[in-house]
């Protein structure tokens, strides 16, 4: 059943509707968010999969799908939203008298606490990430999150400027709370949207609320010690030498930045340890010190 | 008089929300039909402000001569935004017309604009200033249609300029339609004390001097209307500025100046040092004058209509 659970009325264009679908009754209780940020869409194509499966096989207990949290914004292409281009999740818990955006983080907080909140990205438009799910050092669901046998689970220490993000806000009103993140902005990647979609219902058998499909191995469980974010020395082109998942060995060349003008080679950038690839720039211009890549140290490594 | 509303154009978003383009006809016995425009950029609400006044003055009308066709907004999803161009597709409708029937929304908008306002007598596109500068009150018409020339006389503004068409022309909303007026003043995404009255009474005396409205409608007194002077290209003067920077002006929109009096600077504010003083290249009344003060060399920062 699809129903709007906060609409607001907007001059020129209608109505914005922030539409759930709901499937199931009573207790335990999941709710996913997808589509905070505009152009982060394979989590549309995800919970539409997981929908299908709902229809098929209801639920014990209910799960809530609010798949297009930033409607306007995903009509723009636009990570943030319309109104006065605030990032929504940034806007949480929100104020039910605040700006409109603020409003929307209201419903949508008040309407999605439940005993386990998902929130669905994808990479940025500049970089592809490993399908993971991230959770917080503070705070339970380390099984759960295991759970769902996606490639990467990476427990993170709270970062103050995430405060008023969704997961956040939901595990300090109590709920066990997970970020989960792949592919890349600004486009479908139908392999990523599929593995959200089963590591979502690999979480509900979990629950107890389904039967589960097959278990997925974690390839990396890691807190922030083990992840090694590499970033560039100079400005330029990059062309990467390895793609996500791939696995490198210390010293391995991973990229190099190039004079976008005649091409040549202004740094190499080497892997300084053994590991995964679980982030990779893609958009190939960068400035001095911006993220190209991300490797997770290994068990051994 | 009966009064009707209808969307010309609907068009279906990717998430299913629909937004319409909406024309609210104003029917009355026989006369001449006459279409009023705005919002076909999305930053120039002066044109929306003024469409709703003159909606709600024609609503207080036992009766009109003809036929009055309001489309309040041509481009919503921008107007919503507050942006010149139609979002996602990033384009400027008022370089889409005439239009395509198979084409992507903006191209559908325009051409069912054209489709529903061709056959009228008289149209008129009422926007803002364009988005860097401040303008007082001009009418736009096309050079060589008198009858045009006459109407924009009308129109409460203080210059008429019968433009030539340039390259650009032949894809703008005004160039699809022979007798029509573009009225544009205040500033660029903003509404300017004073200027959406100047315009509503403009249209309401043109609309007067067709016969559609009686003269008692128009919300000013015939005396108080201006009496415009019509300007050809040639008697208005494009000021850019040679250097980079930021431009400080000196002077405002309608001031009368002497040739080589200052306009404003050109500075350099890291430097605190004055680059370029940007003077009247003759003698007359300034049309327009930046107000967004970041400059490029070649940057248009003034219009100056000569003295004749």
């Amino acid at each position: 059943m699809i129903e709007d659970i906060y609409t607001i009325e907007v001059p020129f264009r209608g109505t914005y509707r922030l539409q759930r679908l709901r499937f199931g009754q009573g207790g335990p209780r999941l709710v996913v968010v997808g589509g905070l940020h505009g152009n982060e869409l394979n989590s549309v194509y995800a919970l539409n999969l997981l929908a299908g499966a709902l229809r098929a096989q209801a639920p014990v207990g209910t799960v809530d799908l609010i798949p297009m949290a930033n409607a306007f914004g995903i009509e723009e292409g636009n990570k943030l939203g319309p109104f006065d281009d605030q990032d929504l999740n940034q806007c949480f818990p929100g104020d039910a008298d605040g700006t409109a955006m603020q409003r929307v983080a209201h419903a949508l907080f008040q309407a999605s606490c439940a005993d386990v909140c998902v929130d669905l990205h994808s990479g940025s438009i500049l970089v592809e990430e490993l399908p993971q799910v991230r959770l917080s050092t503070h705070g339970d669901g380390h099984e759960l999150a295991r759970s769902l046998g996606l490639p990467l689970v990476w427990r993170r220490q709270p970062r103050p400027g995430n405060r008023n993000q969704l997961v956040d806000c939901w595990r300090a009103a109590g709920c066990t709370a997970f970020r989960i993140t792949g592919g890349r902005g600004a486009s479908l990647d139908k392999r990523v949207g599929a593995s959200v979609a089963d590591s979502l219902r690999r979480l509900m058998g979990a629950m107890g609320m389904s039967r589960p499909p097959a278990p997925n191995p974690v390839l990396a469980d890691v807190t922030d010690e083990r992840m090694v974010a590499l970033r560039c020395g100079t400005g330029g082109f990059f062309v990467p030498e390895v793609a996500v998942a791939e696995r490198v060995e210390a010293g391995n060349l991973l990229g190099r930045i190039v004079a976008p003008v005649g091409g040549a080679t202004l740094e190499e950038v080497r892997a300084p340890c053994s590991g995964m690839v679980v982030t990779s720039r893609l958009y190939p211009m960068v400035h001095a010190q911006e993220l190209l890549l991300r490797l997770v140290v290994l068990d051994g490594g | 008089m009966t009064e009707s509303q209808a969307a010309i154009c609907r068009i279906e978003l990717p998430t299913h929300n629909e937004v319409e383009v909406v024309r609210r006809r104003f029917q009355g016995s026989e006369g001449p039909s006459v279409a009023l425009v705005a919002g076909i950029r999305g930053d120039t609400p002066e044109g929306i402000r003024v469409l709703y006044e003159i909606t709600r003055l024609l609503r207080q009308l036992p009766e009109i001569c003809g036929t009055v066709d309001v489309y309040p907004c041509a481009n919503p999803l921008a107007a919503y935004a507050g942006v010149q161009r139609w979002p996602f597709f990033d384009v400027d409708l008022n370089r889409r017309f005439p239009g395509r029937a198979d084409g992507h929304p903006p191209d559908r908008v325009a051409y069912e604009l054209v489709q529903n306002i061709r056959g009228a007598d008289v149209v008129i596109e009422i926007r803002g200033a364009y988005r860097a500068f401040r303008e007082i009150c001009q009418a736009h018409v096309r050079a060589g249609v008198p009858a045009a020339i006459d109407l924009a006389s009308h129109a409460n503004v203080e210059v008429v300029w019968a433009r030539t068409p340039d390259t650009m022309a032949p894809t703008t909303f005004a160039a699809q339609f022979d007798t029509v007026l573009v009225l544009e003043g205040g500033a660029g995404n903003r509404l300017s004390e004073g200027v959406g009255e100047e315009m509503t009474a403009g249209v309401m005396n043109v609309l007067a001097s067709l016969g559609v409205v009686d003269e008692q409608a128009v919300p000013v007194h015939w005396a108080a209307i201006h009496r415009p002077r019509v300007v050809t290209d040639a008697e208005v003067l494009r000021v850019r500025t040679e250097l980079g920077g930021v431009f400080m002006p000196s002077v405002q929109a309608g001031a009368v100046v002497t040739r080589l009096q200052q306009l404003g600077t050109v500075v350099d504010p890291v430097h605190a040092a004055v680059l370029q003083r940007v003077e009247a290249p003759v003698a007359g009344m300034v049309l327009a004058i930046r107000e967004q003060p970041s400059v490029h060399p070649g940057s248009l920062v003034a219009r100056v209509v000569a003295d004749s």
